[in-house]
């Protein structure tokens, strides 16, 4: 019994920070573009998907660690340019569009990968003694993966030039564009560096889960639950509540059902919501 | 040309397609599209308990579909479980909605703008997990089936929603009065304080109006439309769901009131027209028909703003310079909220 807990507790704990990264992307392209991405879950299909197709290519599995992004960031600047612009940051506008987005990568992926979900056997294979049970290397692995992506993204925003745009813009686009910085750019690499972010989080995801065309389905309400709970444009509230909702849900599940499970982190979201809709973390962090 | 002319020609057409369906379609088609026309109808009133909300109020909900589904098993349970009769357990239906809509709307129209679409679709997401696990009460995503009960019975005769020309005129004349409905209300002294409140809420509760309960009456009024819409679609296909709760079925309808246009009355009609028709005429040719709905979404917002009734409105407002009020203050320039 103390070891399901704790199992189940560690599992949602690293499903958390892989949905970190994830909401992150959505966080990023929220608050630059103001632009209600639908379609987000799909852009983490589509890394899990990249991942498959190119381990299947070439037999390794590692090299989805850098297609995934990469091809995410290309698709993502594509998208911004041709879907994304043309409605002017209008955010109602942005759920019709990205939902239409969202069908398209689901059909693509539909057509190309077929529609029967796969799975993807873990590059690691093993367990080690973990505080008493026998824990996936792997997942410790995607852990890791995850923690440093988060940590090297907050590095990006802080010390390179296109992260310090990238505040900037969100923080007084006007100013920012009298200052000489190309919002239009901008725009651009963010929205391609939010795909990039959810599609990584799927490669480093995909021996976890399964790689199904509808696998965004599930994973989008999520990630706007660790947006929202997180506080708006609050990005490591965004992550901490990511790690909180799954660690929370991750523990009931050993107690209840996986469903019951996913009710009750619902419930909380509301509570929060209604009681602090600046975020959790108001207050707490900057 | 005068434009009022124009539309007054369009809306008498539109009306006598409507009724002539059943005796038209066959003969242009075939009868599998007067189901199709009863599909788009009941589908249209769904669409229009979110452009209640979105394009009057200014609330965009991402959780019909919730109201939809109790809709849907307020019928199929008041059917399947108590064995009431067709009209009972249509009320049983809408009672159900609209008191979930008011349940939850208490909570939920506290919230503005990103906050309230977020709240709509959690509650809506608790309520189908429920469903899916209370799969004793609720049949899952399998669903429950039912066999109809009569509508009335006049002399000898029966009628029933089995004969799908009758069915069709039910559901036309059910919607119709919904519609008929939601322009009274657009039309009265509530719709224009709605307005009000769309356009500016902070005004709108400078002027005396109480935001907060002019809200959830507008909320629990798009519940009865959703209700009416899931408990004729329980009828329509004779059994009730978890898989209409989910929030993709909410999130088609807001497509459709975006693509038709947001706040205008007929829009919601025109794109769940668009959007059904699309999926049927293609779906039946290639097996990827979501490519060209999703494609059809995508270009719709870009080339029409306003959506297709807008569009069409500023077409007709540029022929007889004449501005609309609905055309002027569409409610995708207003959201800007402080």
């Amino acid at each position: 019994m103390k070891d399901t807990i704790l199992l189940l507790a560690m599992n949602g704990l690293i499903w958390g920070l892989i949905i970190a990264l994830i909401a992150l992307g959505l966080s990023v392209i929220f608050g630059l573009l103001d632009i209600i991405n639908i379609a987000h879950g799909d852009f983490f299909m589509v890394g899990t998907v990249l991942a498959w197709f190119s381990l299947s290519a070439t037999g390794d599995f590692w090299i989805g660690f850098i297609v995934a992004p990469v091809i995410g960031f290309f698709l993502g600047a594509v998208i911004q340019r041709l879907v994304i612009q043309p409605i002017h940051g209008s955010a109602a506008l942005s759920i019709v569009a990205t939902f239409g987005l969202s069908l398209i990568l689901q059909e693509v992926v539909r057509m190309t990968f077929g529609a029967t979900p796969r799975r993807i056997l873990a590059p690691i294979q093993g367990t080690v003694p973990l505080f008493g049970v026998d824990y996936e290397i792997y997942r410790l692995f995607a852990a890791a993966v995850a923690v440093a992506a988060l940590a090297g993204f907050f590095l990006f925003l802080q010390h390179t030039r296109l992260g310090i745009w990238m505040r900037a813009v969100r923080h007084d686009r006007e100013t920012a564009i009298a200052m000489g910085i190309p919002a239009g750019r901008v725009y651009v690499m963010t929205f391609g560096i939010g795909f990039a972010l959810a599609a990584f989080g799927g490669a480093v995801a995909s021996p976890i889960t399964t790689v199904d065309f509808r696998g965004g389905v599930d994973v989008l309400p999520f990630c706007f639950m660790a947006v929202i709970i997180g506080g708006l444009g609050n990005l490591p509230g965004t992550v901490a509540a990511a790690v909180l909702l799954a660690f929370l849900e991750g523990l009931i599940q050993s107690m209840a059902s996986p469903t019951i499970a996913r009710i009750s982190s619902l419930v909380l979201m509301s509570v929060v919501l209604l009681l602090r809709p600046q975020g959790l973390f108001k207050g707490f962090v900057k | 040309m005068n434009p009022r002319a124009i539309e007054i020609g369009l809306a008498l057409a539109a009306a006598a397609f409507l009724i002539a369906v059943p005796w038209l379609v066959p003969l242009l088609a075939d009868d599998f599209w007067v189901s199709v026309m009863t599909e788009i109808l009941i589908w249209s009133l769904f669409a229009a308990s979110v452009n209640l909300l979105f394009g009057y109020v200014g609330l965009l909900s991402f959780g019909q579909a919730l109201y939809f589904g109790f809709g849907m098993y307020g019928v199929a349970l008041g059917i399947d479980r108590l064995g009431l009769p067709f009209w009972p357990s249509f009320g049983l239906g809408i009672a159900a909605a609209m008191a979930m809509a008011l349940v939850s709307g208490i909570f939920a129209v506290r919230l503005s703008w990103h906050y309230f679409a977020i709240i709509t679709v959690v509650f809506s997401l608790i309520f189908y997990f429920l469903a899916v696990s209370m799969k004793p009460l609720t049949g899952g995503d399998d669903g429950i089936n039912f066999s109809l009960p009569p509508v009335f019975k006049l002399g000898g005769k029966v009628f029933s929603l089995t004969d799908p020309t009758f069915q069709y005129f039910f559901v036309l004349a059910v919607v119709a009065f919904c519609f008929f409905l939601m322009y009274r209300l657009i039309n009265s002294p509530l719709g224009k304080s709605f307005l009000a409140i769309r356009d500016n809420h902070l005004r709108a509760s400078l002027i005396g109006l109480n935001v907060y309960m002019l809200r959830l009456v507008a909320f629990v009024m798009a519940g009865f439309l959703a209700g009416v819409s899931g408990a004729l679609f329980a009828f329509f296909g004779r059994y009730a769901s978890a898989t209409y709760m989910f929030y993709q079925v909410s999130g088609e309808a807001v497509v459709w009131t975006i693509v038709g246009g947001a706040g205008t009355m007929f829009g919601p009609l025109v794109g769940t027209a668009l959007f059904i028709v699309i999926r049927e005429i293609v779906s039946s040719h290639w097996e990827h028909h979501s490519l060209i709905v999703g494609l059809f979404a995508i270009l719709s917002v870009i080339f029409a703003p306003k959506g297709i009734v807008g569009l069409w409105n500023g077409w007709m407002g540029r022929l007889g310079e004449r501005e609309t009020a609905e055309a002027a203050t569409s409610p995708l320039t207003v959201q800007a909220e402080p």
